[in-house]
């Protein structure tokens, strides 16, 4: 019988997990140190001031900034009642629409390219009522369904040469990566995210949920 | 007779050969323990596809936040890429391997073309498993908590089978020092994989930590 000894192969195994464990805990510290100064720049970024405003309150006194992804269910649920939620308040609400597509939906970042192209032409809130109100006819799929939403666009009046070109133009992808880095920092982890004056609304994502949140701001 | 024939009963234990390397001797735990792991898993995928398929709202257990959701990717088509769902696979074959290894821990002796068909078997899992991880991070875009449990054992099942099987076949002879350093291979395997998740979700990861 030799002494028992430490053998190569778990000297290489630890050292391996030793290196993988350092650079994780810089990975860690170097987050960390970067993350605080974040934190409070974080609830400034929720709404810019070239973020899509579907509606703007004369008084400004509410603010709701909603994070969607154009191609998730919840967000097509939630979308009926946003739209009642809008018209009932017109006037009184600034309502904000930031895209935060997931990349576990296919379309997701065509359809966010799809609506920044429109509201270079003025027509982002059409785009973004007629991608949600179609989101059963295309959205779920794997394909591109870049044409489909060309075909939109057309419906909608635009010019289809300008609305292809300012989709494919890496400005826009830019502007929808800007969106989602914001969301990020703000703490969204999923969508549809809701932010009333800045403030995280954890609440059901409906009309009632949403009313209800509105309401207590506009009698505060 | 000689005063050697003193075959007292009971159990028939097998001493375990001190010429065959400690990476090719364990290879019965390694497929009793990975099998039952991975048979878990696998029948726990079977039955949140059940419940999933009678209530359409149900939310399983293992969806936990956006990228660690089973339920997001059990709906896709490549959670199901033979036709059926892939933890039916799982729980056929993990079941076997665990057998096979418990057999061998009673003391089994199985003959060559057996160890073969079981390379055949395990690289088959294997190539698949990696086919899932591709579609899991690459397309799918989410993780699913059991899925990457079997990810694991199978990885660690086909590389104690490849082991054992190089040790055993003279063909193999000059491999054999790799048995020398099997859990440098299987780690950096796992870091692989492991690394790779970290760089596709950074952008959520990094949300948890600050």
């Amino acid at each position: 019988m030799h002494a028992r000894r430490v053998s190569t192969n778990s000297k290489i195994t630890l050292g391996l997990l030793a290196i993988v464990l350092a650079g994780l805990a810089g990975l860690f510290i170097f987050v960390q140190n970067s993350g605080g100064k974040d934190q409070q720049a974080a609830a400034d970024r929720v709404v810019r001031t070239d973020s899509h405003r579907l509606t703007a309150a004369e008084d400004g006194k509410v603010t709701i900034v909603e994070f969607l992804d154009f191609e998730c269910p919840s967000c097509g649920q939630a979308f009926p009642g946003v739209e009642r939620l809008r018209q009932e308040y017109a006037g009184k609400i600034t309502y904000v629409v930031r895209n935060f597509p997931l990349s576990q939906h296919a379309n997701a970042q065509n359809a966010a390219r799809a609506a920044e192209a429109a509201a270079r032409q003025d027509k982002f809130e059409q785009m973004y009522v007629k991608l949600f109100e179609t989101q059963s006819t295309w959205g779920g799929q794997q394909q591109d369904q870049s044409a489909v939403f060309e075909g939109y666009a057309q419906q909608l009046g635009l010019d289809l040469a300008k609305f292809r070109a300012d989709r494919d133009d890496p400005g826009t992808a830019a502007r929808i990566r800007d969106d989602q880095s914001d969301g990020t920092a703000a703490g969204v982890q999923s969508t549809p995210s809701f932010f009333i004056n800045g403030q995280r609304f954890d609440g059901q994502a409906t009309y009632a949920g949403l009313k209800a949140a509105v309401d207590a701001v506009l009698a505060g | 007779m000689s005063g050697q024939v003193t075959a007292a009963p009971g159990p028939v234990v097998v001493p375990p050969d001190p010429t065959v390397p400690f990476a090719a001797r364990i290879i019965g735990w390694v497929l009793a323990v990975c099998g039952a792991v991975g048979t878990a898993a696998a029948l726990t995928l079977t039955i949140e596809k059940i419940n999933l398929l009678t209530d359409p709202s149900y939310r399983p257990s293992c969806s936990i936040n956006p990228i660690l959701s089973c339920g997001s990717v059990m709906v896709t088509p490549q959670a199901a890429a033979f036709g059926f769902p892939n933890p039916l696979i799982g729980i056929a074959g993990f079941s076997v391997v665990t057998t096979i290894g418990v057999a061998i821990l009673a003391g089994a002796r199985l003959p060559r073309w057996f160890w073969l068909g079981l390379q055949l078997g395990t690289t088959f899992g294997l190539g698949f498993v990696h086919w899932l991880i591709f579609q899991s991070l690459y397309r799918i875009g989410a993780l699913c908590p059991y899925c990457m449990a079997v990810w694991v054992v199978t990885i660690a099942i086909f590389w104690y089978v490849t082991l054992y099987n190089v040790h055993h076949e003279p063909l193999f002879t000059s491999w054999r020092i790799i048995l020398r350093y099997h859990t440098v291979v299987l780690t950096a395997w796992y870091l692989i994989v492991v690394a790779l998740i970290g760089e596709q979700f950074w952008f959520y990861w990094r949300t948890l930590v600050t």
